[in-house]
């Protein structure tokens, strides 16, 4: 297969079963300039798929650094009209992102507090809008190119990448349609096993980790399979390995460590360690890009509550690939992981808890591993194994 | 003159000079995404001269072949609710545009017809309103790329065309700016003298043209730089070469040959021949895309009447470089052109006459200079006053 067929293929699975675009439908696609083959293919395949018009949009994370660097602090969290009316008008459309950054070290060398700062709040706030109501058939996709290949391998082998990504991808079954299909269902099953429990907490047990987060009674289990308002289905993230819920944002005791680095806002956090109380982070610590990680929390309300619990095990594709992508896309449905920030408002069938965290940011953090223990802990007292050794334990 | 600090300094004239970004504005970046480096040195030259927000809207002519070969005909020449708003947003500001397309026959195996409609109407009635009213102070600029190199030379040899571009935009100069000051002075003289012949029509000849076209009383010679309706000069198109005024498109008679190559919305135009009468485009000929402008025509009102008369000497720096660019903004300034479309309102003593001014949604400029020739104007007591002769200025 050339690649040219590959990235027409993908973009075909992520147009039809990812964000599933319907005819007569707009589609937004949203990528960098670097990727601007997929960000093409998407846009020819959204036409097939009968879109009424494709708008696409290239984000330049240099002319970012030119404003972190020399615009006025104004210019940090301006949100240009003309920006509000194009996510605006996602609402009743599709919409297609691709991650996969060229140069993911771009900003590390500019002030952490202007980086953590540069927030664009009245964006961030349409499209939680649109998340909570469930208006937008979305998904998010990688878009491998030279830079990710080389933080990713060593070296700049693109092509050695998309093939990864399409394992990941599940391109390599006969019918990646179907084998889709039945991976979710699969999912689905885990989440209903896990929602029919009624957990009252998660109990995660690791080196360096032993934290308890309490569960809303109304949030349920699911995947990333999800029906819009209006009844359209679609994949939010491919790959997608992984079950979640929002936690109760006011119960979280402990610590837990981070098992991968992350990959935010142009910098690189390593060792990222979080001390819990009453809910709220207390403390953080991290080898490199602590920085950025304190600001956030300390400028965007609630970003030090929890908002996620998602749990994957080891037969995850991307798991099985034992690659670091160094992408949260790909890197969180390797292995277990948490976020801070926002919850997730479509975790619930009706209104969200209250206990639910309301946040402008989301931020998914690695914590899974061979070494990771998790039980779901019943009212009344009972422990029930979750993983271990990176397997699954509930029928 | 390294390749990063001549893209630095590139960006400063074209931010300092030619769009003159005040402290304050928003300034709006037009790029191909095949300009990526460009468009970034812009962006930090842009904060540099103090500007509030860069804006940087991408353009990709693939999404635009996408859309004409794969989209529902109602996506032609659809404006989309937010583009509207990203140009009306650039009133009392700044916008640079880049041209010098990666990939310029990429549309070439469409069908013309819809290549010709996939226009959005709203976005240019917008910018038509602009430029008329002159509330954003705006400049358009190449951006050499390998594809484009390859066109020009044969071969992606994009440092040779960067060369090429550098000497043009007389980045050679050890003060560009004062060069460019000079230069935009000198242009200026000649309309001057052009103002003050009170020249009644223009006439053409050369091989395959012999074209008279009717000039308005109190339409004005232009170059180079001009003031938006606040006061701030700025140079819409670097290079730039040329003395501009718009002709009464109700007189034209006669035939013109374009002597270039002319490249036109991902095809290329090659042999192009129209014969006027009345002011209008009445025959279309060519040897290749005569089919892009016959549709262009039929589809637009008033597309087949004249919008601009441009004259350009020998000393043009485009000329001197001895490159046919495959760009507009570059050849145009090689040589004489002329434009059919719209005219400028700006052109104009006063408010602009009611009849004469020719209104419509494109305008294209084609060359039709070369040494061969010859361009006079006529009085209104009939006497013919040589303007261009072997590609030399002749007025005082």
């Amino acid at each position: 297969m050339t690649p040219a067929d590959l990235i027409e293929r993908y973009a075909e699975l992520a147009v039809r079963i990812g964000a599933n675009v319907q005819p007569g439908q707009e589609v937004f696609v949203y990528g960098m300039p670097e990727h601007a083959d997929l960000v093409r293919a998407l846009t020819r395949q959204s036409y097939r798929a009968g879109a009424s018009y494709v708008h696409a949009i290239y984000n330049d994370q240099h002319v970012r650094r030119a404003m972190l660097e020399f615009g006025p602090d104004s210019a940090l969290t301006y949100a240009p009209e003309w920006q509000k009316t194009l996510t605006s008008g996602m609402t009743g459309n599709a919409l297609l992102g691709t991650t996969g950054n060229p140069e993911p070290e771009l900003l590390a060398d500019l002030d952490g507090e202007r980086v953590g700062r540069a927030f664009q709040v009245e964006i961030a706030e349409i499209r939680r809008k649109q998340h909570y109501e469930n208006t937008v058939n979305w998904c998010g996709i990688g878009a491998p190119n030279p830079g990710w290949a080389k933080q990713v391998l060593g070296e700049p082998d693109v092509e050695r990448l998309w093939e990864l990504v399409a394992t990941c991808f599940r391109l390599d079954e006969d019918d990646p349609v179907a084998a889709w299909e039945a991976h979710l269902d699969r999912l689905d099953a885990r989440g209903k096993a896990l929602t029919d429990l009624r957990p009252d907490a998660l109990h995660y047990r690791g080196p360096g980790t032993d934290l308890t987060v309490g569960l809303l009674p109304s949030a349920k289990w699911g995947s990333a399979g999800f029906k819009t308002a209006g009844g359209i289905r679609y994949v939010a993230n491919m790959p997608t390995e992984e079950i979640f819920t929002t936690p109760d944002s006011r119960r979280a005791e402990g610590t837990i460590r981070s098992t991968m680095p992350l990959s935010l806002a142009g910098q690189l956090i390593r060792g990222l360690e979080f001390t819990f109380e009453d809910g709220r982070i207390v403390n953080v610590d991290a080898e490199s890009g602590a920085d950025i990680v304190r600001t956030q929390l300390a400028t965007v309300e609630n970003t030090d509550r929890l908002g996620e619990l998602a749990l994957v095990t080891g037969e995850s594709r991307v798991g099985q690939t034992k690659t670091l992508y160094y992408n949260t896309l790909f890197d969180e449905n390797a292995t277990c992981h948490i976020a801070y920030g926002a919850g997730l408002e479509y975790a619930f069938d009706g209104e969200p808890d209250e206990g639910m965290n309301v946040s402008n940011l989301h931020v998914d953090f690695m914590v899974g591993g061979p070494e990771l223990e998790v039980d779901a802990l019943l009212a009344d007292g009972t422990v029930v194994p979750l993983i271990r050794d990176e397997v699954w334990q509930l029928t | 003159m390294n390749p990063d600090s001549r893209l630095e300094k590139y960006a400063e004239l074209v931010v300092g000079l030619g769009a003159n970004v005040q402290p304050g504005q928003e300034v709006f970046i037009l790029p191909n995404v095949g300009h990526r480096d460009l468009a970034r040195a812009l962006a930090r030259a842009s904060y540099k001269a103090g500007a509030s927000y860069v804006h940087t809207l991408y353009g990709d002519s693939h999404i635009r072949k996408a859309m004409i070969e794969l989209g529902p005909d109602e996506a032609l020449s659809h404006s989309p609710e937010w583009l509207k708003t990203f140009f009306k947003s650039m009133d009392g500001n700044a916008m640079i545009a880049t041209t010098g397309d990666p990939e310029p026959e990429l549309l070439g195996d469409l069908d013309g017809e819809r290549v010709a409609r996939a226009i959005p109407l709203e976005i240019v009635q917008i910018r038509m309103q602009q430029i008329g009213e002159n509330t954003v102070a705006w400049c358009g600029v190449g951006a050499p790329t390998e594809a484009w190199a390859q066109q020009v030379f044969g071969e992606p040899d994009v440092e040779k065309l960067w060369e090429k571009v550098a000497f043009c935009m007389r980045l050679d100069e050890p003060d560009p700016v004062a060069a460019w000051r000079e230069h935009l002075a000198r242009l200026r003289e000649r309309g001057a003298a052009l103002d003050a012949l009170k020249p009644d029509a223009i006439r053409y000849r050369g091989p395959g043209t012999d074209l008279t076209v009717g000039l308005l009383p109190n339409a004005r010679w232009f170059s180079g730089s001009g003031f938006t309706k606040a006061g701030i000069e700025y140079v819409a198109n670097m290079p730039t070469e040329e003395v501009f005024t718009t002709p009464d498109c109700r007189r034209a008679e006669g035939t013109i040959r374009s002597t270039m190559p002319l490249a036109l919305a991902g095809q290329i135009v090659r042999g192009l021949e129209f014969t006027l009468k009345d002011g209008r485009i009445v025959n279309v000929e060519a040897e290749t895309g005569a089919d892009l402008i016959r549709g262009q025509l039929a589809t637009l009102e008033n597309a087949d009447r004249l919008g601009e008369l441009a004259l350009v000497t020998g000393d043009s720096r485009v000329g001197q470089s001895g490159t046919f660019f495959y760009d507009t903004l570059f050849d145009e300034n090689a040589t004489c052109h002329i434009a059919y479309g719209f005219g400028f309102p700006f052109v104009f003593d006063g408010e602009p006459p009611a009849e004469g001014l020719n209104v419509a949604q494109t305008h294209v400029d084609f060359m039709v200079g070369g040494p061969d020739l010859e361009v006079d104007v006529l009085l209104a007591d009939g006497t013919a006053v040589p303007v261009i002769r072997n590609e030399e200025w002749q007025l005082a």
